[in-house]
């Protein structure tokens, strides 16, 4: 099978994220042992690029870990990337940074290792080939897809997405039995996630959901089922689907969530939890988030679990200071990072729609003081949910007092009936008209 | 002397024709006679004079017609210019019937010749006869109609136009064995939006263009791609954005008229943001297009517009305002041209407010219409008339289809009918 590789349109990708952040709490170490494989890479290298702090520390432990790989070309983008960071701290005179980094601490490029590496990946790939031609020659179609199988591993470990991608996807052919399609699925999945390419993504999620076995013995598959739910998620989260996201992220098992080549169980914690939080209205989320199984995944992370509850108990000034506590360290995620300005805006709607919900008049220099703000910022926003219609409100700006709309429907429907038999009226009349065109002929041509 | 003996057999034959009825045959006379007539241009009025209204108004029209084409050589244009309006109002719509196209014909010549003559203004009048004679019914759309409206826009003078426009089309009248002109179709409906636009009625304005822009069309016309620039800012002016069109609009439009004014999407994406600057850069840096295509005047107003929008957002969202912050909030200069904004927008009923001067705030209300008085009663009457007559109307045309014999013939034919009949019943059916 052919798979076409298509690098999707990341532009507004690429530029909402440059956000850096300067200090950050996050435990490097403990952090990256979540992950393995280029998960564990990609994700310091994100570190890397946008904490001024961490920049040494992430490149350092990025290096060690792909030195056990074959991927020389990451191993040579990211030694010239750290000297590139210890040349300019040494530059500046940096505090922070000066005891930690010195050029004597400064690894030496590996050349040795390089050349080795290069040729034993060059040997193993050798090996696969003739392996899977002997294969096929003896055409035993167990042999060929594990064949296949393995020389897409072995291009993943070199950091060869596209050729891991092809092979992958040619194991298709070589499928005997629904456990297989859907396990070519997940390798394609994977390396789709790195690729960042989510239609791959979310199209192959269906396949494997539509294999047969998969759907009748769904008990046993938690750990495939959890997997498939936070590549979807993960997808749905990149396309900006925050309520489909937050869906599928809430369907993950997390005694079987197991899926550190992509993400951990806190991320699905953190993307699950934000994503309803902007999106959920407060029943689904007392329903879908309070009280399901995805509470086990919220004590993993004791702040966003404070946040949630704080929101639902309508203390939203502790529940947006919190949120901004948290919000350095999203910045550090590369999946939730692009969409924490997006995300964080909804729930800031939501919040004072939910706060203003019960009330008839509200004195605004309150509500301000709730949600830390200032009366004329506060404002401001709320003129954008006015005139949204996702308050019906009108301000009274020389008191200072939100009023609720009062809606005279009697009103409102003769307006309504009025513009619509008007309309009905335009219409009627131009499909008249437009009936004698036809029947005269009436068209522009050469 | 023999030419007059000519002149005397034309008389006798028009005569006997006419009293026998036999209008083909006069007719097929007629248009054998022109040279004839061309050469006789001297003693054509006197020919005139052997000839009444009431029943040679074929041989009339032929004369006429004969006099205009050589007006040039004719001493008294004026004396003319009366007897095609006499002939206008007083001509046998019988015997026009037969000749619609020689009688079309005519008041196109008559409308290029004053308009060459630059006299639109003398025209108007005799057109509006012509066209009601022409007409079988006031809904009836002619060629004359165009001309018309070109003449009521050269000369500035949208009144009489206004009560003709007023009527919706709903049939087109055949003129003749040719096919009614689609330039002509749409030259009409093009001028009738200007027309409309000059007097500030942009609901219709926008009406008549959406009618241009939605005529089948298998390539550009230049009348349709004017026609979408005025649809543009038009529809800004109204709303705010560029309306949607229909579905079975042409392809043309999007294909090729959309990229062949990229000033006017430019405008629209400006006026979105609703930020006067960007509508103000944008109109400068466009305007020598705006101005060559004639429609500076429609951009200003465009612009002002913005002002205006904005404070009616803001009625939206406030009860009370001060007038600093209405300033600030909608962009405007300062206090006093809030203040006079909204006192203009409060005199054309646009928002309803009032200003306390003394805190320098205004107070924005609801709309003080309850519905619940005898004029709106009267008003939905009025609507719900409007709206039984054009049901009555489809009701009529699907009777005829369905009386239609290759409509029925196609329909029992089974299933296998072909497309044209679905479409037929489809046009038709809505």
């Amino acid at each position: 099978m052919q798979v076409d590789i298509h690098v999707e349109d990341n532009d507004n990708y690429e530029n909402e994220h440059d956000h850096i952040v300067d200090n950050s709490s996050l435990d490097l170490e403990a952090y990256a042992n979540n992950y393995t494989g280029l998960a564990r890479i990609y994700r310091l290298m994100f570190i890397a690029d946008h904490c001024s702090s961490l920049r040494v520390e992430a490149l350092k432990m990025a290096i060690n870990h792909v030195m056990q790989t074959y991927n020389v070309a990451l191993y040579q983008t990211l030694y010239k990337k750290l000297v590139d960071v210890t040349a300019s701290t040494n530059v500046l005179p940096d505090v922070a940074g000066g005891g930690r980094v010195g050029h004597d601490l400064l690894p030496q490029l590996d050349q040795t290792w390089i050349e080795t590496r290069n040729k034993k990946a060059a040997l193993k790939l050798e090996k696969l080939d003739t392996d899977l031609k002997n294969y096929k020659s003896n055409s035993i179609k167990e042999s060929i897809r594990r064949g296949h199988d393995d020389l897409g591993d072995h291009y993943l470990d070199c950091g060869d997405l596209n050729n891991a991608l092809k092979c992958y996807s040619r194991a298709r052919d070589y499928c005997t039995s629904g456990k297989h399609i859907v396990n070519m699925c997940i390798n394609v999945i994977k390396v789709s996630i790195y690729l960042q390419n989510w239609t791959h993504v979310s199209s192959y999620v269906c396949k494997a959901e539509q294999t047969p076995d998969f759907a009748e013995g769904k008990d046993n598959n938690n750990a495939i089922f959890t997997r498939l739910r936070c590549a979807a998620g993960i997808s749905e989260l990149a396309c900006r689907r925050y309520k489909s996201a937050a869906r599928n992220f809430l369907q993950a098992s997390f005694d079987h969530c197991d899926f550190p080549e992509v993400l951990s169980p806190n991320n699905v914690a953190v993307y699950g939890g934000l994503c309803a939080l902007a999106t959920y209205d407060r029943n689904e989320l007392q329903k879908n988030v309070m009280t399901s199984s995805f509470k086990l995944f919220l004590e993993l992370e004791p702040q966003l679990r404070d946040i949630i509850f704080k929101f639902h108990e309508s203390q939203y000034a502790t529940c947006l200071r919190l949120l901004d506590e948290i919000k350095d360290n999203l910045y550090l995620d590369m999946y939730i990072a692009p969409h924490v300005p997006s995300l964080y805006s909804q729930i800031r709607n939501r919040a004072l729609i939910q706060y203003f919900s019960p009330y008839l008049s509200a004195d605004m220099r309150k509500m301000a003081a709730a949600f830390n703000t200032s009366v004329h910022s506060l404002e401001d926003e709320l003129i954008l949910l006015i005139l949204d219609g996702q308050i019906q409100a009108r301000i009274d700006s020389h008191n200072q007092i939100l009023y609720a709309k009062d809606v005279d429907q009697r009103s409102t429907t003769f307006k309504k009936s009025l513009s619509m038999g008007k309309q009905y009226a335009r219409n009627s009349h131009m499909l008249i008209l437009r009936a004698a065109v036809i029947k005269h002929h009436i068209q522009v041509k050469d | 002397m023999t030419m007059v003996s000519n002149l005397e057999e034309f008389v006798s034959h028009v005569e006997s024709y006419t009293i026998n009825g036999k209008f083909t045959e006069l007719c097929e006379m007629l248009n054998k006679c022109h040279e004839l007539l061309m050469s006789e241009l001297d003693n054509l009025d006197s020919l005139l004079e052997s000839f009444n209204l009431e029943n040679h108004s074929m041989a009339i029209l032929t004369i006429l017609y004969v006099k205009l084409s050589s007006v040039r050589n004719i001493a008294q244009p004026i004396t003319l210019f009366s007897q095609l309006t006499d002939f206008a109002i007083n001509a046998d719509s019988h015997q026009i019937q037969n000749v619609p196209e020689t009688f079309a014909d005519l008041f196109h010549l008559y409308t290029k010749t004053i308009i060459d003559m630059r006299k639109p203004e003398s025209g108007i009048y005799t057109l509006e006869k012509a066209i009601a004679k022409l007409q079988e019914h006031p809904a009836q759309l002619t060629t004359l109609h165009g001309d018309f409206c070109q003449l009521c826009l050269l000369s500035k003078n949208f009144k009489p136009a206004i009560p003709v426009l007023d009527n919706d089309i709903t049939s087109i009248s055949k003129e003749g064995n040719n096919a009614f002109d689609t330039k002509s179709f749409l030259l009409y409906y093009y001028y009738g939006g200007m027309i409309y636009t000059a007097v500030k009625n942009f609901d219709r304005a926008l009406y008549f263009y959406e009618i241009v822009i939605t005529t089948p069309a298998m390539t550009v016309s230049h009348i349709m791609l004017e026609a979408y620039k005025k649809f543009v800012l038009v529809s800004l002016l109204l709303n705010g954005k560029i309306m949607s069109v229909p579905k079975h609009t042409s392809q043309v439009l999007g294909r090729f008229i959309r990229p062949l004014s990229p000033a006017y999407n430019d405008l629209a994406n400006a006026y979105q943001t609703s930020n006067y600057d960007d509508v103000r850069v944008c109109i400068r840096k466009y305007s020598e297009a705006l101005n060559r295509d004639k429609n500076m005047g429609l951009a200003k107003q465009v612009l002002a517009s913005l002002y205006k929008r904005n404070i009616q957002r803001l009625t939206k969202t406030f009860l009370t305002l001060s007038l600093v912050d209405v300033a600030n909030r909608a962009k405007l200069e300062n206090v006093q041209q809030a203040e006079s904004y909204i006192i203009e927008m409060i005199e054309s009923n646009k928002i309803f407010a009032s200003i306390n001067i003394k805190d320098g705030m205004v107070v924005f209300h609801d709309d003080p219409e309850k519905y619940n008085n005898p004029r709106v009663l009267e008003e939905i009457e009025r609507h719900i008339e409007r709206s039984v007559k054009i049901d009555k109307q489809i009701r009529t045309m699907e009777e005829k289809v369905e009386l239609n014999p290759s409509y029925i013939k196609k329909v029992n034919a089974g299933p296998e009918d072909d497309l044209s009949n679905q479409k037929l019943a489809s046009t038709f059916s809505v």
